[in-house]
């Protein structure tokens, strides 16, 4: 499978027109599957992104969740219990976010630039609504992409970027189990000299199929039937119990 | 085995949830109790959303309580009047209830205020059922409340208006006094997603003056009637009731309660009180602890 991906990669490198306008046809880039399915056995998965450069220069591919909104809770004590005492609201946070470069960040582009493009957590920029003081936004902001991190949402470090010759290049992310269903965009820069010279976007779908599917439509557009459905196969094991085990 | 569940959006040990309910199931066979007290707590320690815990769970009970309400019906020992005078309030009490749910949900709150609930109710229910059982134990005989029955008779609850008839109980009492009975125990389905067995027992037994023989039959009645509605309303307004993470609870708890009830022969009333109390009080203290000890990380996130 692998190796025909690769095959077909190269032939479509070989035939692709070779003038160099600014943007896109420096790069092609690939997904092995252009969607994550998620089935009831699903346990997490692999995205890997097959890609082709024509022109030297160091690439960074970024992979974004939809964007939602958060708030961010603050515990603090009170009567010597901890609960959440204080929040902030955060607008265009991405659900996931995960990225890779095939150098290090700082010779890649310029912090300004790595910002306009929201390459590394550190980049990225959501708003907070409300009215709050610069610090206060900051250590919340912080909170958040630690929150992230920790359930694994956010990137801790960048993937590594693998090339297989000069030009042709793969990317393997790895997909967590809990990972939000949505609509995703990959983005690929093309840096030289510290300016994008290139970039790339591609579409994924990350969605639930099949059974785990049909039971989520279901919930969500005919809720009452749904409930009502809930009931009854509660109240038939309820009625197996007492059929089959409470004889005396 | 690892089982993604479609609602919750999230995978979760098929082992653990399995085991879950099977340990609850062989309590609710052992003690006559639903186990949601068990269950809630731990499906979110798990790593759960509370919303889906309280709303799948509130689904298992219309499980757990039916195969009770069919074996007390064969032997006629529900009071459907009485049950149904508490119906009325414990409908309106779940509505509430899904309602304040949703507020405290909004106010950042529900993880706050459903540990220290449940603390409350399993502290004073466990201290009392402990010291109930253990003087029983003590004194070899089961001590039958003397003073606490007399509540009944209190000028406050013979003074209520609306006065009706319940035949089958041999009662004639103001229906407010069921009705907010079974209010609490709306209240309790859809904030806390237990069925309430062990609030609403003892209220019947010492508030209403119930005979003791109808009083299982009827409270089951009633909670399986709440836990329908709750279920559907929870479906509903929320998306909370998760189908997957449902049947594998019902399922090891329709395994358990077989256990359970066999076991439960074999045990002496007295005994099974006093092992179901350190039970209430064990959860109770980890649960205080919890919302005493510094978290780790003070900040959390919430999906809007």
């Amino acid at each position: 499978m692998f190796r025909f991906v690769l095959l077909a990669f190269v032939i479509m490198c070989g035939l692709a027109p070779k003038a160099y306008a600014f943007d896109s046809d420096l790069l092609t880039i690939g997904l092995a599957d252009d969607t994550v399915q998620i089935t009831t056995g699903f346990n997490g998965s692999r995205l890997t992104i097959f890609g082709v450069k024509r022109e030297q220069g160091d690439l960074a591919i970024v992979v974004r969740g939809p964007e939602r909104r958060v708030t961010v809770r603050r515990k603090g004590q009170s009567l010597g219990m901890w609960r959440n005492v204080d929040d902030m609201r955060f607008r265009n946070v991405p659900s996931y976010y995960d990225f890779a470069m095939s150098g290090v960040e700082r010779e890649i582009a310029p912090a300004i630039l790595r910002r306009e493009y929201g390459i590394g957590v550190d980049s990225l920029n959501f708003d907070a609504l409300g009215r709050n003081t610069e610090a206060e936004i900051r250590t919340f902001r912080e909170a958040l992409i630690r929150n992230k991190q920790m359930h694994g949402h956010f990137a801790l470090e960048p993937e590594k970027i693998t090339f297989l010759s000069d030009e042709f290049f793969r990317v393997d992310f790895d997909i967590p189990a809990d990972v939000p269903t949505g609509r995703y965009t990959i983005m690929t820069y093309l840096f030289q000299d510290g300016r994008a010279v290139g970039e790339r976007k591609t579409d994924l779908r990350i969605g639930q199929v099949g059974f785990s599917a049909s039971v989520y439509r279901f919930a969500h557009n005919n809720s009452l039937l749904y409930g009502i459905a809930a009931v009854l196969m509660a109240l038939f094991a309820g009625w197996l119990v007492n059929l089959f085990f409470r004889k005396e | 085995m690892q089982i993604y569940l479609p609602i919750a959006e999230m995978t979760v040990p098929a082992e653990s949830i399995l085991l879950l309910g099977t340990f609850v199931g062989f309590l609710s066979g052992l003690f006559g109790v639903g186990g949601g007290f068990l269950t809630t707590p731990f499906l979110i320690f798990m790593g759960l959303p509370p919303g889906i815990a309280v709303g799948t769970q509130s689904n298992q009970l219309v499980a757990a309580s039916l195969s009770g309400v069919l074996a007390h019906f064969k032997k006629g020992n529900v009071d459907f009047k009485l049950g149904g005078v508490m119906l009325v309030g414990s409908l309106l009490g779940s509505v509430i209830g899904v309602s304040l749910f949703k507020l405290l949900k909004h106010m950042g709150q529900i993880e706050f205020v459903i540990p220290l609930l449940y603390v409350f109710l399993l502290g004073s229910m466990g201290l009392m059922m402990f010291y109930e059982s253990l003087s029983s134990m003590l004194k070899k005989k089961d001590v039958e409340g003397d003073e606490s029955s007399k509540l009944m008779h209190h000028k406050f609850f013979t003074s209520l208006p609306y006065k009706m008839r319940f035949p089958r109980s041999k009662l004639y009492v103001s229906a407010l006094v069921p009705g907010a009975i079974g209010f609490v125990g709306g209240l309790l389905v859809s904030i806390m997603g237990i069925g309430g067995g062990f609030l609403l027992v003892p209220a019947m037994i010492y508030i209403l003056g119930m005979p003791t023989i109808l009083v299982a039959g009827t409270s089951l009645f009633q909670i399986m009637i709440t836990t329908i509605f709750a279920t559907i309303m929870q479906a509903v307004t929320n998306h909370t009731v998760d189908l997957v993470l449902a049947a594998m609870l019902i399922f090891g708890g329709v395994v358990g309660a077989q256990f359970g009830v066999r076991f439960s022969r074999k045990l002496k009333g007295s005994y099974a009180r006093f092992l179901l109390a350190s039970m209430l009080l064990i959860v109770c203290f980890k649960l205080a602890g919890d919302l005493f000890i510094a978290p780790t990380e003070l900040y959390s996130t919430e999906v809007n």
